[in-house]
Formats: C-alpha cells, structure tokens, sequence
C-alpha cells in the first residue's frame, strides 16, 4: 500500500467567507433588528428590553452585585445531580430488562404507564413529599430524564445485529460475553443520545420543580423578576439558562464523541497511530520465516 | 488427469474411515412444518474442500448451521471427529457473508476475539493474530478500524478472525458473496492457498456454479422443497488451480454436470 492516501493531499478550498463569520453576521443582524425594534419604539422596552438592557442587567446581576451564582449553582447542582440519579435507574432498569425477561415481562406495563402520564404533573405531589429544599428538585429533574434513557437503552441493547449473535455463538461466548463484547458497545450510540437527551430534560425538571415552590434557582429568579416587571433581568436570567444548557449539552456530546470513538474517523486516525506506536515492536519484528501452519 | 464428474452412491463416501464430518439420515423440520432439509446423508474427508451449492431454499444453510453446532437436527445425527454434535465446538468455525466484525476494535483486537473469549490475550496470541494478519494480506492494516476498510478488506480480517479460533473444520456461508466479482475471485485464490498451508477442512456455501467447481474437491449439489443432497460431484482439477484452469473442457464438463443435476431447480 502507498503511503499516502489521497485524504492527505489538501484540496483546493473555494474562497468563501469563513464559518464562523457568517455566523457572526448571521447574530450581529439578529442583535441589530432586535435593537431597532426597540430604539425606534416597534415594540414597548417594558414588553421587550433591548439587546443592551439585558446585557447591562447581566452584568450589574453577575458582576457588579453578583447576586444570581448563588442560583446559577443551585440550579446547575439540582441538574446534574437529577441527571445523575435519572441515568442510574434508567441504565439499571434497561439492562435488567435485557438481561432478565421475566423482569421486562413485569415492569414494562409500568414504564408505559410512566411514559403516558404527563410527568410534570407529579412536580406538586414531590414538593408535597419532600419539602422545599434541593431534593424535590432533584427528584423531578431524574424522573423526567429518567424516561428517554431507559428507552434508549433498552432499544439499542435489544436491537443487536443477528449474524453477529451468530458468530459469537459458535464461538461459544457466554451470556455474559455476549453483553460485554457485542451488545453493550453495539448499543454505546443509541445509549449516548439517550444521555444527551436526558441532560437536557432534566434542565427542564429542575426549573419545573423550582416554579412549584423555591427560594433559591435560576427559576426562581425568573419568576420574581417577571412579577417585578423587570423584564432585561428576567432575561439575563433566561440567557445564563441557555448557556448552562449548552454547557450540559456541549460536555454531553464530547463523552458521546470519546465513548462513540468508531463512528468519527478523525478519532479512529489518531488512536490508529497512537495504537501502532504502542505496539511497534510486535510490528517491526521480521515474520519472513514465521509461516504459520497447521496448529497442534 | 481425468475429470470426469462422477456422481457416486451417497452412502459409500460417509463410510471412508478418515472423514471428519459425517451426517446419518439428518433431517430439520421447522414448525408450519417446514422441511428445510431431509435425509441427508454424507461424509467429508480430513483436508477436503467441499462446496455446497444449490437454489435459495435447499437448505444449504441450515446444514451448515446444524454441522456448526448452531442448529440440532429433528431428526438423524451429525458427527464431527467421531463425536456427535450437542452445541458450537472448539474445533469448528463458522465465517458469514457479511463479515461480523466489532467496529469498535481495531484489527488485531478483532483477530484477538477467540482469545479474548477464552478469558486472556497474550503476547503470544498477539505474535500469531499479527501473523495471520499477513497471511491473508493485511500487513499494516493491524491497527486500522473496520469502517476504514473494503468490503474485501473486511472479510480478510473476518478470515484471520476464524484460523485465530484454532478451528480445523471451517464452515463458510457464502463468504465473498456480497464482494464484487474480482475481489471474489482473489479471495477464493487466496483461501485455497491458506488451506494448502494449514490443512483445514473446509465446507463452502454458494450459489454460483462456477465458483463451487473452481474451489472444490467435492460438491454437494442440494435441491430445494424439501431441501435434501441430490448428488454428490467429484472436481478432478489439479491444484494449486488457476483461472487458466476455468477455460478446460473438463472444468466445463463439471459444471454442466452440476447444472443438469441440479435440473428444473434452476
């Protein structure tokens, strides 16, 4: 095989505005049009403050009396701790449906049952049970990305591919093997978008819980600023939600992408070359008279 | 050399004491009922290559499955080495059309899965999957994943997979099946050699005539409704065999042999 492959060759790019400055216009005409609709009264600011009206009540918020990281934090904690108790029940209950069919003969009506029923409606019955603390939070945020976990996890570990079940059997794997080596990394994919929904879900359950009843949370803070009518805070409030979900969102995709290695070929390059340093004595070794015959 | 193709007594060839594979009266019923396959009954030599060939339906898969252990007959028994069959084997390997390869493992971890099975991979494992790797014409692909390989590629890793599982009855379904013409007929080249050098039995699912003649010593020749060997066709082709050998009026003759055989099924 040559050496080089015509992936290495670089190719003539056509001269075009950059990405990320298309991007840049794209926002900067958005922001403008924004701006105008309220400089030239379009719009009422008490209706919607301008682009500068929220920035400036961000910063005086975050900065100047850093008032909202109390919440920000809070908030963030009540997500990733959710987060964290909804995938472990939603991977536990999955796998043992996998594994055991009576289990899935028994929980399934259940699951629908979950699935069915809206599941927001249970936010008043857990503050009812679990006070006004973080838990409530917490406890809404795991069961509502609890769902799509499961599901995907139990999808994707179900869903293996028939001949390869085959080639393991006449290889005599064990049930245990068969999950290990086949079934598990086969379902990694469908597993990893379930996590990637499921972080943003439980965003969702967190500010939930906190509109049923909270004294500290980004939700909060949203709630009373909007009574207030002060309307750019609410909306610097709104803004640090987005960045805390793209934040979730954006850690989530780079595990997914590091768990889910095979299915991006820049990764597979790069651990191909750090594999064949690994190994370059089993690769420089001369094999010329190492034929290999019959095995006893 | 003569190459007349004879079809022998099927009941003479189980009989021969050095066969590997033999199979008494088997049968499968699947429910409706079905009768995939009935009263087969064969032997196959130490070091023969056999090829199975006939119409979709015949069975030709379901008695490869059933010689792999993967199915149990309804009816008759199989014996492999002198012990009949009860489940997958040590000393029986199967490789499928597609090439069953974990995506998430590089090559040589892919060679590495009988190991890996057995509970550990050592240094040593890791010396002959790297041979192997260059016996069927991978050297430098040892740590490339299979979603950056052919489909021709992908097979040879598939093969490497199965010699590694120390297996000496080799059951291939269609294996170069779903590969373009060239790249099949280089990969059927190259397993004839890597037989010559090992000495494995290999047993060869095809539906093409052609391709079943040029391999084989032997070929079962099965008809469909219900699924059962019609015939069985001695290849008298010298080896190592060429394309060259394609063109002789007794590589003709085979096939046409086959193909009457085979009759109204085609």
């Amino acid at each position: 095989m040559s050496e080089q492959s015509f992936s290495d060759v670089p190719m003539e790019k056509p001269k075009t505005v950059p990405a990320w400055l298309q991007h840049l216009i794209v926002f900067s005409v958005f922001i403008g049009i924004w701006e105008m609709a309220v400089q030239l009264n379009w719009v009422s600011a008490l209706i919607l403050p301008s682009p500068f009206a929220v920035v400036f009540a961000w910063w005086d918020l975050a900065v100047v009396r850093a008032l909202i990281w109390d919440d920000f934090f809070v908030t963030l904690t009540e997500v990733m701790v959710g987060f964290g108790f909804g995938a472990a029940f939603g991977t536990v209950i999955a796998v043992s449906s996998v594994m055991l069919p009576t289990f899935r003969r028994l929980v399934s009506p259940y699951m629908v049952a979950l699935q069915v029923t809206p599941r927001i409606a249970v936010a008043p019955i857990i503050v009812a049970w679990l006070g006004f603390g973080m838990e409530p939070k917490i406890a809404i945020a795991a069961i509502i990305c609890f769902f799509p976990i499961f599901i995907n996890t139990l999808t994707g570990l179900m869903q293996v591919d028939e001949d390869r079940m085959e080639m393991f059997a006449s290889m005599r794997a064990n049930r245990w093997q068969i999950f290990r080596h086949l079934q598990l990394p086969g379902a990694m994919p469908i597993i990893m978008a379930g996590y990637k929904t499921g972080i943003s879900l439980a965003l969702i359950g967190a500010i939930v819980g906190e509109f049923v009843s909270a004294s500290v949370g980004l939700g909060v803070r949203i709630q009373q600023f909007s009574y207030q009518l002060l309307l750019p805070q609410a909306f610097a409030c709104l803004i640090m939600l987005t960045v805390m979900g793209l934040t979730l969102y954006g850690a989530a995709s780079l595990v997914d992408r590091h768990v889910v290695f095979w299915k991006h070929d820049a990764l597979l390059a790069k651990i191909s070359r750090k594999l064949r340093t690994r190994y370059t004595d089993l690769l420089s070794r001369d094999r010329s008279g190492s034929a290999v015959t019959k095995t006893a | 050399m003569t190459a007349t193709a004879k079809i022998h007594d099927l009941r003479s060839a189980s009989e021969a004491h050095e066969t590997v594979v033999t199979g008494h009266n088997v049968r499968m019923e699947f429910p409706g009922p079905v009768i995939a396959l009935e009263d087969a009954t064969f032997g196959i030599r130490k070091g023969e290559f056999v090829s199975l060939i006939g119409p979709s339906g015949c069975g030709k898969s379901t008695l490869l499955r059933m010689v792999a252990g993967l199915l149990n007959p309804t009816g008759g028994r199989i014996s492999v080495n002198g012990t009949p069959m009860v489940g997958p084997r040590a000393e029986i390997g199967m490789m499928f059309q597609k090439a069953t390869l974990l995506d998430w493992k590089p090559v040589l971890d892919n060679v590495l899965l009988p190991n890996t099975l057995a509970g550990r991979v050592t240094n040593a494992d890791r010396e002959r999957a790297v041979d192997l790797l260059h016996m069927v014409g991978l050297k430098g692909f040892e740590f490339a994943f299979p979603r950056q390989l052919s489909g021709g590629m992908q097979q040879r890793v598939a093969l490497a997979r199965l010699l590694n599982s120390g297996a000496d009855v080799l059951l291939l379904d269609e294996p170069f099946g779903a590969l373009d013409e060239f790249t099949r007929e280089r990969l059927n080249i190259e397993l004839m050699r890597i037989q010559a050098q090992i000495g494995a039995t290999i047993v060869f699912v095809t539906h093409n005539i052609q391709e079943a003649v040029f391999l084989a010593d032997r070929v079962f020749v099965m008809t469909p409704r219900p699924g059962r060997i019609a015939a069985e066709v001695e290849v008298n082709l010298p080896r190592p065999r060429t394309i060259e050998q394609m063109k002789s009026p007794e590589f003709t003759e085979t096939a046409f042999n086959i193909r009457d055989t085979l009759g109204g099924f085609i």
